[in-house]
């Protein structure tokens, strides 16, 4: 008999069904590859045939072990009660934080980017003081920038300040 | 022996220069600095610190790196101690008892026997590892491909079902490691897998990214969606760090049996600190004559986990280094360090780059020794970095981490893939899967394809040479008994349960 699946099995029923699925297409993937002719007595479709395989019976596992009722413990290691259902607005936030850093970069530069993110992230952990966190946000970016450009010869894209923080 | 004695000494000649005893300095406070801030493991504080080291010449970036290794876990005991947040698998026992210690005001002597601990232990460990290390790479030369290939497979197994609660999790979080590994071109053919036309995909995904995002970023997301953030409370430390005649004759056996715990098990790949730690307390427990102290904050709780801790960081870097294998995710950082500088752990190492190898271990007694005398005297300044607010201590996380995605290779495309890994670095924790065998599955798929391809290519494409020879033979009925073992004792459990 089937235990009736709780709100936290069903989530765990499709990360678990998601895995099935992404052996399957990694193995339709694959299948697709070019090989070029005659380059080894080992096939390179192999391993990951083998791999797509393993994942998919993993997948498979992992269905059973939740419709046997045996759901996940979280790590108890971390703060936070982890039986409440998942905040989505503040992982919004801060998904959206990293998405803005990762397209402004190149675009506006390192020290615009940064600054928005670390923003971003301070905001989205619940912080409201928006004056106070945009000065420490531009303090970090500008430090963290400096630190690596002039310090450590690493270069970091400079954006609107070419020119005139000089190369 | 004499030989390794001599490279060792060799190996201190190189490390003292004064450049590369700055360079150790300098990462013994940068990976205390980073290890003691609240959710930065070991492993994510060297990912994080990496770019730092590109500028810099392989031989003193490696010596800054052992610093930083041995730093991120003195670190990682302050903040477990005085904050009750342990952040990594190796310092939830600590926290058991120090923060115990700590609320009845002892926190003084929890922290100076987990210093004074780490430092006899790392001393003892990595004196063992000089010695055993160039042994088993010499040993090493001699394994065939199919033997290797044996290696990998029962680390796979042994990190994929011994970590965490579940074994089906540990193996899930493996086969996706697995799965990223995958990405790029096949190394013989240069055939392309799962890069859907990107051509930045080609060379495959950077492990640091990795790394770095799914402890990061995934870390950061599944905080934000918890949501109720409570401000954590930091213990007050009172007086000095130092222990009393007392607590150092209840501290030393423990250090000792911690280190003969912690070493070997990080030799063999048993997936980490977890287990050795775990194992410390228990022994502790039943040795002690104040039983009733443990759960309460008793010392030997302390003492004989942080030893057993750093035995084993100890330990993990011997198959690192002589085998080229990682079997934790901090050593898995490690080995992406070396190969950074285009360095291949392995049996050749001790041959090809002595002077390097050697002045890593020289550095590592060095920066242990530099982290006793850093630590105690530092400790009021290490503790003020614990009162950083939580949503500013993030926002540097995140962005830091971000940036290490990026610096490696200048290019967006690590930000995006970092991006997608912290995601699932967020799924993994929402749904209990450990982490570390996802790691060791991107650092060792690879690895496990080329000697699977080696070993049929010497076989004419004969599938029997997996198991010929006594090699693999071993390894293979050590990871059945790995396997079945654990089944059978369980069963053993529950009829005994039944019976009653």
């Amino acid at each position: 008999m089937i235990p009736k699946i709780s709100k936290q099995g069903k989530g765990e029923l499709a990360f678990a069904s998601s895995l099935f699925l992404l052996g399957i297409f990694v193995a339709w993937d694959v299948s697709k590859m070019e090989i070029p002719q005659g380059s080894s007595i080992v096939s390179p479709q192999t391993f990951p045939y083998m791999v797509a395989l393993f994942t998919s019976l993993v997948g498979i596992a992992l269905v059973f072990e939740v419709l046997r009722g045996r759901y996940a413990t979280p790590d108890g290691d971390e703060p936070g009660d982890p039986f409440l259902p998942a905040n989505f607005k503040t992982m919004a936030i801060l998904a959206a934080a990293i998405g803005l850093h990762v397209i402004l970069l190149e675009i506006a530069g390192y020290v615009v980017a940064a600054t928005l993110c670390f923003w971003g992230v301070a905001f989205a952990f619940g912080s409201r003081k928006y004056l106070k966190d945009l000065g420490i946000s531009l303090a970090f970016a500008g430090i963290v920038y400096f630190s690596f450009t002039k310090g450590l010869n690493i270069n970091l894209p400079s954006g609107f300040f070419e020119g005139m923080l000089g190369k | 022996m004499g030989n390794s004695f001599a490279m060792l000494m060799d190996g201190f000649q190189t490390a003292f220069t004064p450049t590369n005893l700055m360079f150790g300095l300098l990462g013994t406070f940068l990976g205390t600095l980073v290890g003691v801030l609240p959710g930065i493991g070991p492993a994510l504080a060297i990912g994080l610190l990496l770019p730092i080291t590109l500028t810099v010449n392989p031989t003193s970036a490696l010596i800054m790196f052992a610093a930083i290794y041995y730093g991120a876990m003195y670190g990682g005991s302050t903040t477990s101690i005085l904050l009750n947040t342990p952040g990594e698998s190796g310092s939830v026992i600590t926290a058991l008892e120090g923060n115990k210690m700590a609320k009845a005001g002892r926190a003084g002597a929890a922290l100076a026997t987990a210093a004074i601990g780490s430092f006899v232990a790392g001393t003892i460990a990595t004196l063992f590892l000089a010695f055993g290390a160039p042994t088993l790479a010499e040993f090493a030369l001699t394994i065939q491909p199919a033997g290797y290939l044996s290696l990998i497979i029962l680390a796979f197994a042994t990190v994929g079902t011994l970590l965490g609660s579940s074994r089906i999790r540990g193996l899930v979080a493996l086969s996706v490691g697995l799965v990223i590994g995958l990405v790029g071109a096949d190394l013989q053919s240069g055939a392309l897998r799962l890069t859907f036309g990107n051509l930045n995909a080609i060379d495959g995904i950077e492990t640091v990214t990795v790394i770095v995002a799914i402890f990061a970023l995934g870390e950061a997301l599944y905080l934000a969606s918890r949501h109720s953030l409570v401000p954590v409370e930091v213990l007050a430390m009172k007086g000095k760090a130092w222990m009393t005649k007392e607590d150092f004759r209840r501290s030393w056996r423990p250090w000792l049996r911690g280190t003969a715990i912690g070493f070997p098990l990080g030799v063999i790949p048993a997936g980490g600190s977890e287990v050795p730690t775990f194992l410390s307390y228990g022994v502790e427990k039943a040795l002690s004559k104040n039983k009733d102290e443990f759960g309460k904050g008793a010392i030997e709780g302390v003492a004989g986990p942080e030893a057993a801790n750093n035995a084993n960081a100890a330990g993990v870097l011997v198959p690192m280094l002589a085998l080229g294998l990682p079997t934790s995710a901090t050593a898995a950082v490690v080995l992406v360090a070396f190969q950074s500088f285009n360095i291949q752990p392995g049996p050749m190492l001790f041959q090809t780059s002595p002077e390097i190898v050697w002045g890593l271990i020289a550095s590592l007694f060095i920066g242990n020794a530099l982290l006793l005398v850093l630590n105690l005297p530092l400790i009021r300044f290490w503790v003020l970095l614990l009162k950083i607010p939580t949503h500013y201590l993030y926002a540097g996380i995140t962005t830091f981490a971000l940036l290490g995605a990026y610096a490696l290779n200048n290019s967006t495309f690590d930000l995006q893939v970092a991006l997608a890994v912290g995601f699932i670095g967020y799924l993994f924790r929402r749904f209990g899967v450990p982490i570390t065998p996802l790691i060791i599955g991107v650092i060792l798929g690879p690895l496990a394809e080329l000697y699977f391809k080696r070993a049929l290519q010497i076989s004419q494409g004969d599938w029997q040479i997996l198991i010929d020879g006594s090699f693999p033979k071993v390894i293979y009925s050590i990871l059945i008994l790995v396997i079945i073992g654990p089944l059978v004792w369980n069963f053993k459990k529950k009829f005994a349960v039944n019976k009653k």
